[in-house]
């Protein structure tokens, strides 16, 4: 069991130099059950979920961030935090955990400018419904307010920290470019089966 | 043209937030009779205790996985017949193979679209009215 599983909130650096880090970008996501394994990202109207089985020792974190709800139905745009959350879990699960056991901390989900559309709310609010209907352990984080994060997660020890950014922080004005992006909800034709 | 209305469909997927999207996807398309199961095993007992017409199922569910339960219920005279449309991610190529050895009728890839959907499963069943 673990019993030191645990979400930290530091405001200072704290960046292990040992640990083998991993950074995370926008529609992507990482599993581990290496002990140095450090997973990062870098958020601001997104949300990372990290999620941890503490009897396996596994863990991963995803980052992902909902097309904007204006432009079609709810269900939709769900379909990208779905997907996202289903390949964590699946991850960890092919990897020797259990669904009863996931523990999971969520991170973002911020407003970071006033005049535009809350996104991140809505963000956050999918998360934790997402927690909720799939009876998941919730074990905190910090979702919405206006400053951006930087979050490490230990995914075998079940640790997290989150790192405040000011709005003037370098990394929050150029932040990472993703390498990839969730598929296409039309790329389902790009294999000729049938 | 089959009426989506007279289609009787059951879901299967062990993830309930994925299982409701597709139920909303069919009620859009036009689907009423929709039934779900949590894993492989709770969908094939409800095929054999009240069949359906089409199995969307998932590949990854805990007891009895899509290949194990398109396999079942292929080898089983009363469900043989049911249409079966798989629910993949994009790295799943190999074992979409494999599901179509076994019988899969047709697939999707997630994260999908009401009309992706509809179209897979028009292939299978032709244009629905």
């Amino acid at each position: 069991m673990n019993g030191a599983a645990r979400a930290l909130v530091s405001t200072g650096d704290g960046l292990d130099p040992c640990a083998r880090r991993i950074h995370i970008v926008q529609g992507e996501y990482e599993v581990s059950r290496d002990p140095n394994v450090v997973l990062t990202t870098l958020l601001g109207s997104c949300v990372a979920a990290c999620i941890h089985d503490p009897v396996a020792g596994i863990g991963g974190m995803n980052h992902f961030l909902l097309p904007d709800a204006d432009g079609g139905s709810d269900s939709e745009h769900m379909r990208y935090g779905v997907n996202s959350m289903e390949l964590l879990i699946n991850g960890i699960l092919k990897l020797g955990g259990r669904r009863d056991r996931l523990h999971v901390w969520l991170f973002g989900g911020a407003r970071l400018f006033d005049r535009l559309t809350d996104i991140g709310s809505k963000n956050a609010d999918f998360a934790e419904a997402f927690i909720r209907r799939e009876e998941l352990i919730p074990m905190g984080g910090s979702l919405r307010g206006s400053k951006a994060r930087r979050i490490q997660f230990w995914p075998v020890a079940g640790r997290a920290r989150q790192l405040l950014l000011s709005k003037a922080d370098p990394a929050v004005l150029n932040p990472p470019v993703p390498t990839q992006v969730l598929p296409s909800a039309e790329a389902g034709s790009d294999v000729e089966l049938f | 043209m089959p009426a989506a209305k007279n289609i009787s469909v059951m879901i299967a997927d062990d993830q309930a937030s994925m299982r409701s999207l597709i139920r909303n996807s069919l009620e859009q398309i036009g689907f009423v009779d929709i039934r779900e199961a949590r894993d492989g095993e709770e969908c094939l007992r409800g095929v054999i205790t009240r069949p359906a017409n089409l199995v969307i199922s998932d590949f990854n569910m805990p007891n009895l996985d899509g290949i194990g339960l398109l396999r079942s219920i292929r080898v089983h005279p009363p469900t043989s017949k049911i249409a079966f449309i798989m629910l993949t991610g994009r790295t799943d190529i190999e074992l979409l193979k494999r599901a179509k050895e076994y019988g899969v009728n047709n697939y999707v890839v997630k994260p999908f679209t009401v009309a992706g959907l509809k179209e897979r499963i028009e292939a299978v069943f032709g244009k629905l009215s």
